[in-house]
């Protein structure tokens, strides 16, 4: 394992050298392709000038609502749909017509109507996650093993404790799955939003500096953008750990 | 598990209360109209469009682009998954450039690919195979990783060639996980094109739309968006079918991967 | 499941004492989950009746607990093991206060002392099933039924779980009724067995065990009678099978 973590250091050192010895020697147009140290200092620059935070930031705060938005709508919605399938079965068709549109798309209508402001963004992102939230929860809830269920009924629990005590807790594991699926989606969303229509956020700051000629700073707000989603993914985990230590555990034995 | 499948009367009502509101409600403003048209109009909208043949090109655009992308990423990425996942020392070598390549969102290769490639189709191909590449190579290199030891063991006591083994069991044994991977990359190769042709285009489904949007034809808009979810379900629906043909062993092991 | 309609239970008409340990044995796929399961009240059957000290079972009735085989999914993977013991008597609606010693003493009473905190998917299947018997337990049952509790354990853990069940059987003097398909548990751990024919599943016999208790693994089940009544069991069962 640890071994195979320094080969994999070596060659990604090694890519990194070929990379900044081609655009030293000018083997490759080093105005489209600079060095990966000009890039770093570029980065470090903007890092600490404070402009990529202050990106960041925009592109976080609405990543943020819209997240916590279609988790707050969905995750209900998911649940009342995997208990009752009288409910399930009435919205079914609509969201079945709604799921196949690919979120992108959404951002002239949502452009449209909310114009650039953040609220647009925080639509489509809040859309983009709708379908995965949703029809994981509706699974999770409808995939419980009857086994548990009739364990639950056995006990003379009423209808309300067996949902807050047994469905909840034995959904909770695909609900996180969920929210999983979705977190590269938000982000995909966020820059994309930010790209087609927004003065600030990190996905403009990329495509205008591309647009200005600024390769350097292009790169650097991608680096960023890779720590960013590298970073969620890690709080992502934390959070899991802290709120389902069971299941978390219960995962890294099977492993 | 088997629920008859009798038509679904409730959900296609709610679904209908659903357009009647949104005809209704439409009509009784004025303003929302600019944003949101009845739906009548986007239906005489959308038929007038295809009479007309002016969203053929776009429709066929993206299309091609759509399969080009897509199809390239499969190739490239079943290879290339493969090898990692059948030599420990090449995926030792590559296993941190993945990780740290796969959560930046894919999408912010654009602005680079218009640096390198210009604006144009190979631009938008080249996004769409780098984009649906990774799910693809990944869950590739997950499913021949997980390959019993002794799946390949019984077929070396059989005596079989590398290159049968390759064929007959590495690539079979792998193949519920590369079904997963090629069916996340469906998607996500939509949002590529979509998202390319919307940035940096002058053809194709996401250009229409946008381009709709800013000269303010919405019911033209709604129709392009009405069309892209069409492909999209069609493109699901043929990926569904022609997986049950080819993976009839291993029916209903689908999870669902969200998008 | 299919559309068809299989009668799982024919007539059966029996009746169980309390305090008694009642086993029914049979063939694989006679009918005795289904039989168990209407006991417990999760399921309706067609026609009869079924009465739990005297009153109709229509749902699950208040003084009667189920403890199925398959544990690993019938433990709440997100409790711990004095959690999963806790819910038993939170759901007989004890107070929180005066329960956790008394979870504590249940799960020290099947031996699982130590264990307390751990999570029921980080221990072994003998341990896991003595988990859901002390949840059972806690729930303080008039009847406890066990649906093949120990069918997927090894025969060792097996032997050490059925002298476990028979100490608290006889400590804290429940009903239980009991299904297996192996014939010598039956006759090591009953006071009474019925013998199930093949579906439509009907009693064709009723044999009282009356080894002296306590029981013995070496010495009960070297008994010359234990091989009679195993045999007899045996013949009835495998002349079912192949009629």
């Amino acid at each position: 394992m640890r071994e195979s973590k320094l080969n994999g250091m070596f060659f990604l050192l090694a890519l990194l050298l070929v990379w900044e010895l081609a655009a030293r020697a000018e083997w490759v147009n080093p105005l489209i392709v600079p060095a990966v140290s000009k890039i770093v200092g570029t980065f470090s620059e903007l890092l600490w000038s404070g402009q990529i935070p202050l990106q960041i930031l925009a592109s976080l705060k609405r990543a943020a609502v819209g997240y916590a938005l279609a988790a707050a709508v969905f995750i209900p919605l998911g649940i009342f749909m995997g208990l009752f399938d009288n409910i399930r079965r009435a919205l079914e068709v609509t969201v079945e017509m709604l799921r196949p549109i690919p979120p992108p798309v959404v951002i002239p209508a949502a452009m449209l109507f909310f114009g650039l402001e953040d609220e647009m963004k925080i639509f489509v992102i809040f859309f983009s996650c709708a379908w995965p939230i949703l029809l994981n929860t509706l699974d999770g809830v409808k995939n419980i093993d009857r086994v548990l269920l009739h364990t639950a009924s056995t006990f003379g629990l009423p209808q309300r404790k067996i949902i807050w005590q047994v469905i909840l807790p034995a959904s909770s594991p695909q609900i996180m799955t969920g929210l999983r699926v979705s977190l590269p989606i938000v982000l995909i969303l966020v820059v994309i939003s930010e790209m087609v229509g927004s003065t600030d956020g990190i996905g403009y700051f990329i495509l205008d500096a591309q647009r200005r000629f600024r390769v350097a700073q292009m790169y650097a707000g991608m680096l960023a953008l890779a720590i960013l989603g590298y970073v969620l993914n890690q709080l992502f985990n934390l959070a899991h750990r802290s709120l389902l230590p069971w299941h978390w555990g219960m995962t890294k034995r099977m492993e | 598990m088997n629920e008859p499948s009798k038509f679904n009367w409730t959900g296609w009502l709610v679904f209908g209360l659903f357009l009647l509101l949104w005809e209704c409600g439409s009509r009784a403003s004025p303003k929302l109209q600019l944003y949101i048209p009845p739906v009548s109009q986007i239906v005489v909208a959308l038929s007038h469009l295809i009479v007309s043949g002016q969203v053929t090109t776009h429709l066929l655009t993206t299309m091609r682009r759509f399969l080009e992308g897509y199809l390239l990423a499969a190739a490239i990425a079943v290879t290339v998954g493969v090898a990692l996942g059948y030599f420990r020392f090449a995926h030792s070598l590559t296993e941190m450039l993945i990780e740290f390549l796969r959560p930046m969102p894919s999408v912010a290769i654009i602005p680079v690919a218009i640096l390198l490639l210009g604006i144009g189709d190979g631009m938008i191909v080249a996004v769409t195979v780098y984009a649906s590449t990774w799910p693809i190579l990944v869950n590739t290199i997950d499913g021949v990783r997980h390959i019993e030891r002794t799946l390949i063991d019984t077929g070396r006591t059989f005596g079989l060639a590398r290159r049968r083994i390759l064929w007959q069991i590495v690539l079979p044994a792998a193949s519920p996980y590369i079904v997963t991977g090629l069916r996340v990359s469906l998607s996500i190769a939509l949002i590529l094109v979509t998202t390319a042709e919307m940035i940096a285009g002058n053809k194709g489904l996401g250009f229409f739309i946008l381009d709709e949007e800013r000269s303010l034809q919405s019911s033209n808009m709604y129709a392009g968006i009405i069309l892209v979810a069409a492909l999209g379900y069609v493109l699901n629906r043929l990926f569904v079918v022609l997986q049950e043909k080819a993976m009839k062993w291993r029916r209903g092991m689908v999870a669902r991967e969200g998008l | 499941m299919g559309g068809e309609t299989t009668v799982a239970i024919g007539n059966i008409s029996c009746q169980v004492d309390a305090g008694e340990f009642v086993s029914f044995v049979g063939p694989s796929g006679c009918g005795k989950t289904t039989l168990l399961m209407s006991i417990a009240g999760l399921i309706a059957p067609t026609a009869g009746k079924i009465l739990v000290k005297g009153r109709a079972v229509n749902g699950p009735p208040p003084n009667l607990v189920l403890v199925f085989q398959e544990f690993n999914k019938s433990l709440f993977a997100w409790r711990s093991v004095l959690g999963n013991v806790l819910f038993g008597l939170d759901a007989r609606g004890k107070k929180v206060r005066e329960s956790e010693g008394k979870a504590k003493a249940l799960i020290e009473l099947v031996g699982l002392k130590g264990f307390e905190s751990h999570y029921p998917w980080e221990l072994s299947g003998g341990m896991q099933q003595r988990v859901a018997i002390a949840r059972a337990l806690a729930y303080e049952p008039e009847v406890l039924l066990m649906d093949e509790p120990f069918g997927s354990l090894d025969a060792l853990t097996r032997l050490e779980l059925e002298d476990t069940l028979l100490r608290l059987w006889e400590e804290l003097a429940t009903t239980i009724l009991f299904i297996t398909h192996d014939i010598e548990e039956a006759i090591y751990l009953s006071d009474r067995i019925w013998v199930l024919s093949r579906r439509p599943s009907e009693i064709i016999e009723e044999l009282w065990i009356d080894f002296p208790r306590p029981r013995h693994q070496v010495t009960t089940r070297a008994e010359g009678r234990f091989m009679e009544i195993r045999n007899q069991i045996y013949k009835q069962i495998s002349n079912e099978n192949t009629a």
